[in-house]
C-alpha cells in the first residue's frame, strides 16, 4: 500500500479508537482534545513508541525467537524511555513544547500507545511504513476526539433523557461516528491510492 | 467504586466506565469476551496482592516502570495460558492479550496499590475491594459479550478449551449483526449504561 494509503486507512477505515477501541473514553470533558499540542505529542508519541517496538521487535526479539515478549520489552525499555523524553520536553512555562511535553506525559502509559505500537510492528510493515501508520493512527484518534468534543459540547446545551446524559450519549454518538466511517474500506482505500 | 452508605457498590464497567473501549472491541462474542474479563480481574487481583508489598521494597524512582512490567509481565503469561486453552480465542484477543497490561482494570489496581496501608479511607480491604471490582468486570464483560452475540449473530458461543469452540444457535438468522461491529458495541453499551442508571434510579441508589 501507498503511503497515502497507509494515512487514509490509520485515519478513517482503521481508526485507533472507532475500530480497535483504543484510548480512553472521549468526550468526559477532562482533556482539551481540540488543541494542536494534542496533535503533535499524539503524533510524536505513536511515532516514537511504535519506532522503538518495530526496532526492539524485529532488530533482536524476532531474530532470537523471543517475538511474543515485545510488550514486556516495550513496557522495561521504551516506557521509561518516553517518560524521560516528555518530561523533559515540559520545560516550565507555557510554550508549545512544554504543553506537548505534559500531554504526551500523561498519554504515554495508556491503551492506545501500546496497542497502535503493537499493531504498527506486527502489522508486517518497514519501519518507514510503521512510523507513518502509528503517527497517522495519532491524527486520527486526535480527529475523532476533537469530533466528539464538539459533539459534546452540543450534547450538553441539548435536551438529553437523563439516563442518556454524558457517557450514554457519547457512546452512542461514538458508535454513529464509527457506523460513518465503516463506510471508507480499507480495499476501497487500496485501489483508489495504489 | 467506592461503597455507598447503603452497601450498594456501584458497577466499575456500567458506572465509573473503566477499560470499556478495549472491551467494546474485543467482546464480539462471549468466548471472547468471558477470556478477556478474566483475564483483566486475574492480572488485576495478582497486581493488587503483589503491588503493594513490592513497592515497600522497590526505589521510588523505579516502581512506576517496575509496576508496568509486572503488569506486562502478567498479560504476557495470562497470553500464552490462553494460547494453550483454546487458540481460536488467543487469535480473536490478537493485541488486546498484551494489552491488558494497560487495561483500565490494571492501572486502577496500580493507582490504588500506590496508597498508603491496606484498608482504604472507607474502611474495606484494599485487596478486596480490587477483587470485588474484578470479579464485577469479569460479569460485566461476559454480560456485554453474550448480549452481543446473541442480539447480534443469534449465537452464543462458549469458552471451553480446544480448538474448536462449541456454538449454540439461539435463533436461525442474524437479528441485529451491526452489533458485533465496534460501532455497534458502542452504541449498545450507551443503551446498557442508560439502562442501568435508569434500574440504580428506580431502586434509590445513588451512582458517582
Amino acid at each position: 500500500m501507498s503511503y497515502l494509503g497507509i494515512v487514509v486507512t490509520s485515519v478513517f477505515a482503521s481508526n485507533a479508537l472507532l475500530t480497535y477501541g483504543l484510548g480512553p473514553v472521549p468526550g468526559r470533558g477532562r482533556d482539551r482534545p481540540g488543541s494542536f499540542a494534542s496533535a503533535v505529542a499524539l503524533t510524536c508519541v505513536n511515532a516514537l513508541a511504535s519506532f522503538f517496538l518495530w526496532a526492539v521487535r524485529a532488530l533482536v526479539l524476532s531474530p532470537l525467537g523471543l517475538g511474543s515478549l515485545d510488550i514486556l520489552f516495550f513496557a522495561l525499555l521504551a516506557v521509561p524511555l518516553l517518560k524521560f523524553l516528555s518530561r523533559a520536553a515540559s520545560v516550565p512555562g507555557d510554550g508549545l513544547l512544554s504543553r506537548v511535553g505534559a500531554q504526551a506525559d500523561d498519554l504515554i502509559v495508556g491503551s492506545l500507545v501500546f496497542g497502535v505500537a503493537l499493531i504498527s510492528s506486527r502489522g508486517g510493515y518497514t519501519l518507514p511504513e510503521a512510523l507513518t501508520a502509528s503517527s497517522a493512527a495519532g491524527l486520527g484518534y486526535w480527529l475523532v476526539s476533537t469530533l466528539l468534543e464538539s459533539i459534546r459540547e452540543r450534547l450538553e446545551l441539548s435536551d438529553v433523557p437523563d439516563p442518556f446524559k454524558g457517557a450514554p450519549a457519547m457512546l452512542i454518538s461514538t458508535g454513529l461516528m464509527a457506523l460513518a466511517f465503516l463506510g471508507i474500506d480499507a480495499a476501497l482505500v487500496k485501489g483508489l491510492t495504489g | 467504586m467506592s461503597e455507598g452508605k447503603d452497601g450498594f457498590v456501584p458497577n466499575p464497567v456500567l458506572a465509573g466506565l473503566v477499560g470499556i473501549c478495549p472491551l467494546i472491541a474485543v467482546s464480539r462474542s462471549l468466548a471472547e469476551a468471558t477470556v478477556y474479563g478474566l483475564g483483566a480481574a486475574l492480572c488485576s487481583i495478582v497486581l493488587g496482592a503483589v503491588a503493594p508489598p513490592l513497592r515497600s521494597v522497590i526505589a521510588d524512582r523505579l516502581q512506576a516502570p517496575a509496576m508496568l512490567a509486572l503488569s506486562s509481565a502478567l498479560a504476557l503469561v495470562y497470553g500464552f495460558l490462553t494460547r494453550i486453552y483454546s487458540p481460536t480465542i488467543a487469535a480473536g484477543l490478537w493485541i488486546y492479550s498484551p494489552l491488558l497490561a494497560v487495561s483500565g482494570l490494571s492501572l486502577s489496581t496500580l493507582r490504588r496499590s500506590s496508597l498508603p496501608g491496606r484498608i482504604g479511607p472507607d474502611g474495606q480491604s484494599r485487596l478486596g475491594a480490587v477483587a470485588f471490582e474484578a470479579v464485577m468486570f469479569l460479569f460485566s464483560a461476559a454480560f456485554i459479550g453474550a448480549a452481543r452475540e446473541i442480539v447480534g449473530l443469534g449465537t452464543l458461543t462458549l469458552p471451553v478449551p480446544g480448538p474448536d469452540l462449541p456454538r449454540l444457535y439461539v435463533a436461525d438468522f442474524a437479528p441485529l449483526r451491526i452489533l458485533v461491529s465496534t460501532s455497534g458495541g458502542f452504541i449498545l453499551l450507551g443503551f446498557v449504561i442508560a439502562a442501568y442508571r435508569t434500574l440504580a434510579r428506580v431502586s434509590g441508589r445513588k451512582l458517582p
